[in-house]
């Protein structure tokens, strides 16, 4: 399986994410650019030029019509996919740290960082409302005084969204009101990432304590466990095998003092029923920020904090391996 | 309470009439003309009291050494020359007296110095001092012999202990399995445990929070678990690992058994004080009472006392002497002067040490056998800069390598002097080595010896085996080795070359019958490498002592082949219990290894049966898995379905749940790609 290579990015990679056809692959970084590529063969479409800042989040709605990213230049953008015309921007006092699209594609949400006296706030925009973005007024604006989020996803239909927490917490939001509607406490540390599976009913974290675990999402009930020795920074859900990819390695500051001979930064497969790892993909020279399943599941990409992005294609041996039982 | 009401009451009062009085006027602070003081100046400033002068009769500087030669007036003055010379080594001699009896001196003397501490210096000096073959001087205080007159005359018998039982203290030994133990310590120090090791995966024993403060020792026999704190040792055994003894010595930093297991060594920076020697203290292990206190210049070279393996004697180094001492009375058995290193040998009562050129006199290397003091083999050596000793480990040969440098050479040349004990007269064998050495390790029950050698990067490993004719032989030369320590297993032939820390944890797996590097490896910043005390597995590790992340301990057999990866947070240390020496005999063991075949057939089955137990268990554990999982899958899709309605609704019904399902609303688009072409002309080959 020889990866292709994508080199469109001057700093670390923040987030990947595949659009719904998997057609299209979309990665932010520090950087500032937005990138957006063929997944097919790794040729740049284009680039959202606008922010002045980090871009910490990116996504992209059910039928690749709008794209949203949030960056640490204290905004909140949505642009064209196909002309890469900036639709709206939505200025804030803090970064925005996460966002998202729901399920219809109507509703944004992102939260904003705990930073400069301003604390965390998790907004929602309907799009479908223009005086809304005149006033850059939110609909619903909560806030979370106790501890920040730092990865969020809808849940199915647009009724909550699923936010981790600094302090490792998991809070569903309702979308209607802002009240938390369920709560439960599975990490000890930061959750750097959250994904859902294709179907939206379960989804996965990444946190720093490190291991990631498969919730339910409607339920928030603990289903696995994935044990690691470094923080996972990311980790994601196959759509058609029992299996999920996490990547993750030491914090940036530490990496000095590890080798990647060793290779722990390399992206680990488990399987998502025995809890057990079966393989690894070596490739990036430092710790990987993110991993993304292609919807179809035969390939995945992964983001390091070298600025690479790296499409995998599987080889058939994956599709044909078992574990006994 | 009510009196001191009153009082106060009326101290009030009396202020009050006081400030009543006048308040122009200076009060007068004179005493009537009748007071009289009744407060002692012991109360008043007892403190400095304390250390009031004090009148000395001159008798704490006294001393009385008895062995001194009977001599007549002819001879006296003699005599008083030598005891002069021997004498005021330790002060000026202000008063000597020496009594007579019929014309002859009565074999005691009187010496009286200038100050105490003289006299206390010369007692801890020359007692025991050796004049000649008749003489050896006993020295005491003239005060001791009042304060060992007013002993009572009859014995009090000890009141009787009642016995404690904790228990079968060797429990471990009947494990069916013949798994051994280790301790870990991890979470930075915050936990300690108690595993016993098993191909596997380890089976806790024990495990307490705060069990320790520092780090744990085990005593060489494996029956006690020793833990650090504060305020002490405590020793934890038995089954339960109940606590069976305390030793209550503020502030200890280090300990070391002796190898009977019967006396353990404390030290402590904090406690000493100059009357009272508290910095190392010597304890009994089963009564818990303290056996001695010494004073300690420096805990640089830990253990300070090394003990005889069969722990009868301990010895010391101090500024230029070595002392010897006998147990359980712990008297100085004798002071040899000027030493630089020693070493017991770990098989027998034999005490090597060496002493460095003194202008024409050769460096010199001493073998000396206790409690005869006979000088076995003495070698001289020239041009000396450092010795090293190194005992194999029964005992049976003594290797010195010695740095020189010989006239008209420029650097270091560094040679092995190979004693080979059990023979005759000891005779010495000598391997020049043309490298730097970097280390030496005796095979424990063997002849070899294996040593690294070169400067990095061209590290060479070497292995030698000394001949019973003397001669030695090099049986292997590895080249290019990253290794910076040799780890013999405990049974000998098995060895690991090991390059830690700096040299990033390169592991090589060597079997030595046959030279052959059975397995080559990384166990990546390792720090440490432990052999279980039978020599079946090893471990490596990373402590959290020496390097923050990834710590780790990795169990492998002793052929290199990696068994377990125990990752723990913060691990710290792990160390084997160590297993008592085997009561079976020479010729027993041997019956053993001679059938063999048989036992292994058993042990193979057993094997065999474990292991298709584990994967069945594994192939069970996964099965349930599975079934959990699958269902609340199915559970999931039930909802998801039930949800379809809901979701085409939100996507203004267009079905998205799989991934063609809307094939029909999709554009195609055909994207045309740039190959790049390029023609290289291949010239003439």
């Amino acid at each position: 399986m020889k990866p292709i290579l994508l080199q469109g990015h001057e700093r670390s990679i923040t987030q990947i994410k595949y659009n719904r056809e998997g057609d299209l692959l979309f990665s932010v970084a520090k950087d500032q650019f937005v990138n957006v590529w063929y997944s097919v063969n790794g040729e740049r479409l284009g680039t959202y030029n606008g922010h002045s800042g980090a871009v910490w989040c990116v996504d992209v709605d059910w039928d690749t019509k709008n794209v949203l990213t949030g960056s640490a230049d204290n905004s909140c953008r949505v642009w064209d996919c196909e002309t890469g015309k900036q639709l709206i921007m939505l200025e804030t006092n803090s970064a925005v740290r996460t966002c998202g699209f729901d399920f219809s594609g109507n509703i944004i949400m992102f939260s904003t960082d705990k930073q400069m006296g301003y604390q965390c706030y998790l907004n929602f925009f309907d799009l479908r409302d223009p005086q809304q973005i005149e006033d850059n007024q939110p609909y619903l604006s909560v806030p979370c005084s106790e501890s920040k989020i730092t990865s969020a996803v809808w849940g199915p239909l647009g009724e909550f969204v699923v936010a981790g927490h600094e302090n490792g917490e998991i809070n569903q939001f309702s979308a209607k009101s802002g009240e938390i509607l369920k709560k439960v406490r599975e990490h000890t540390k930061q959750i750097n990432d959250i994904q859902t599976s294709i179907d939206l009913t379960m989804f996965i974290t990444a946190s720093k304590d490190s291991s990631a675990k498969l919730i339910d999402s409607a339920s928030l009930d603990h289903i696995k466990t994935f044990k690691t020795e470094r923080p996972v920074n990311s980790a994601a859900i196959s759509p058609n095998m029992d299996h999920v990819v996490m990547g993750g390695g030491q914090e940036a500051m530490e990496v000095t003092t590890t080798s990647t001979r060793i290779g722990k930064f390399e992206a680990r497969f488990f399987h998502a029923a025995y809890e057990e790892e079966f393989g690894r993909v070596k490739g990036h020279f430092g710790p990987i920020n993110c991993v993304a399943f292609h919807p179809d599941g035969k390939s995945y990409s992964s983001g390091g904090e070298d600025g690479y992005v790296r499409i995998h294609y599987f080889d058939p041996q994956y599709f044909d391996f078992e574990l006994e039982a | 309470l009510i009196a001191h009401n009153d009082s106060s009451m009326r101290d009030t009062e009396d202020m009050d009439a006081e400030v009543e009085f006048d308040e122009g006027e200076e009060p007068s602070f004179s005493d009537p003309e009748d007071f009289v003081d009744d407060i002692s100046d012991q109360e008043l400033l007892g403190d400095v009291l304390r250390e009031k002068p004090q009148e000395a009769d001159g008798i704490d500087s006294v001393i009385v050494v008895d062995n001194v030669p009977q001599v007549g007036p002819d001879r006296l003055e003699k005599l008083k020359n030598v005891i002069h010379k021997i004498f005021s080594k330790f002060g000026k001699i202000t008063n000597e007296f020496y009594p007579e009896a019929d014309g002859k001196t009565k074999g005691y003397i009187f010496l009286e110095y200038s100050v105490p501490s003289h006299a206390h210096e010369a007692v801890k000096n020359a007692d025991g001092y050796k004049l000649d073959k008749q003489h050896t001087f006993r020295v005491n205080l003239f005060t001791d012999f009042d304060k060992y007159m007013s002993i009572s005359d009859e014995w009090e018998p000890p009141e009787k202990q009642p016995f404690k039982d904790f228990g079968n203290l060797r429990h471990w030994l009947e494990d069916p399995d013949c798994r051994d133990q280790y301790s870990v310590i991890y979470d930075s120090g915050e936990k300690t445990g108690i595993f016993s090791n098993d191909v596997k995966e380890p089976i806790e024993v024990e495990e307490r929070a705060r069990w320790t403060e520092t780090y744990v020792r085990w005593s060489p026999k494996g029956t006690y678990l020793a833990t650090f704190h504060q305020r002490g040792i405590a020793l934890w055994g038995g089954e339960k690992f109940k606590q069976i003894q305390r030793f209550s010595h503020q502030g200890v930093q280090l300990i070391d058994f002796s190898p009977c297991e019967r006396y353990v060594v404390t030290f402590s920076p904090l406690m000493d004080t100059k009357d009272d020697p508290q910095a190392i203290i010597i304890w009994d292990v089963l009564t818990g009472q303290k056996k001695r206190g010494f004073h300690c210049e420096s805990s640089a070279h830990w253990p300070i006392f090394k003990w005889s393996p069969d722990g009868k004697f301990f010895a010391r180094m101090t500024q230029d002497t070595l002392s010897i001492y006998e147990t359980p009375v712990s008297f100085l058995q004798q002071a040899i002067c000027f030493r630089v290193d020693f070493s017991w040998s770990p098989g027998d009562n034999i005490i090597a040490f060496w002493v460095p050129e003194d202008k024409d006199i050769p460096a010199r290397v001493t073998l000396m056998q206790l409690p005869s003091r006979n000088e076995i083999r003495v070698r001289n050596l020239f041009n000396v800069v450092d010795c090293k000793l190194h005992w194999q480990k029964n005992g049976d040969y003594l290797c010195v390598k010695v740095d020189r440098t010989p006239k008209g050479t420029q650097g270091i040349v560094t040679n092995f002097e190979i004693f080979r004990m059990r023979e005759k007269q000891v005779p010495v064998d000598v391997v020049e080595m043309k490298e730097g050495i970097i280390a030496f390790a005796w095979e424990p029950n063997g002849s070899r010896f294996a040593v690294l050698h070169g400067e990095s990067p061209r590290i060479n490993a070497s292995f030698y085996d000394v001949k019973s004719n003397g001669k030695i032989d090099l049986i292997k030369m590895f080249d290019k080795q990253q290794a910076n320590s040799i780890f013999w297993s405990p049974q000998g032939q098995f060895l690991v070359l090991a390059g830690l820390r700096s040299m990033n944890g390169a592991l090589a797996f060597v079997d030595t019958s046959d030279c052959t590097m059975m397995n080559i490896a990384e166990h990546y910043m390792a720090s440490d490498v432990e052999w279980d005390p039978t020599g079946r597995f090893v471990v490596t590790s990373v402590s959290w002592w020496s390097h923050k992340v990834d710590n780790a301990y990795w169990l492998w057999t002793f052929q290199g082949r990696l068994l377990q990866k125990n990752n723990k947070d913060r691990f710290c240390q792990l160390l084997w219990r160590p297993r008592p020496p085997s009561l079976l005999s020479q010729e027993q063991i041997k019956a053993i290894k001679k059938d063999l075949k048989k036992y292994s057939k058993i042990f193979e089955q057993k094997d065999r049966l474990s292991q298709s137990k584990a994967s069945k268990e594994l192939v069970d554990k996964r099965r349930a898995m599975m079934e959990d999982y699958r269902k609340y899958r199915e559970d999931a899709m039930k909802m998801y379905q039930e949800q379809r309605p809901l979701r085409l609704e939100l996507r203004g019904g267009v079905d998205t749940d799989e991934l063609e399902s809307n094939v029909d609303d999709w554009e195609e688009e055909t994207i045309e790609f740039f190959i790049n072409e390029e023609i290289i002309p291949i010239g003439d080959l």
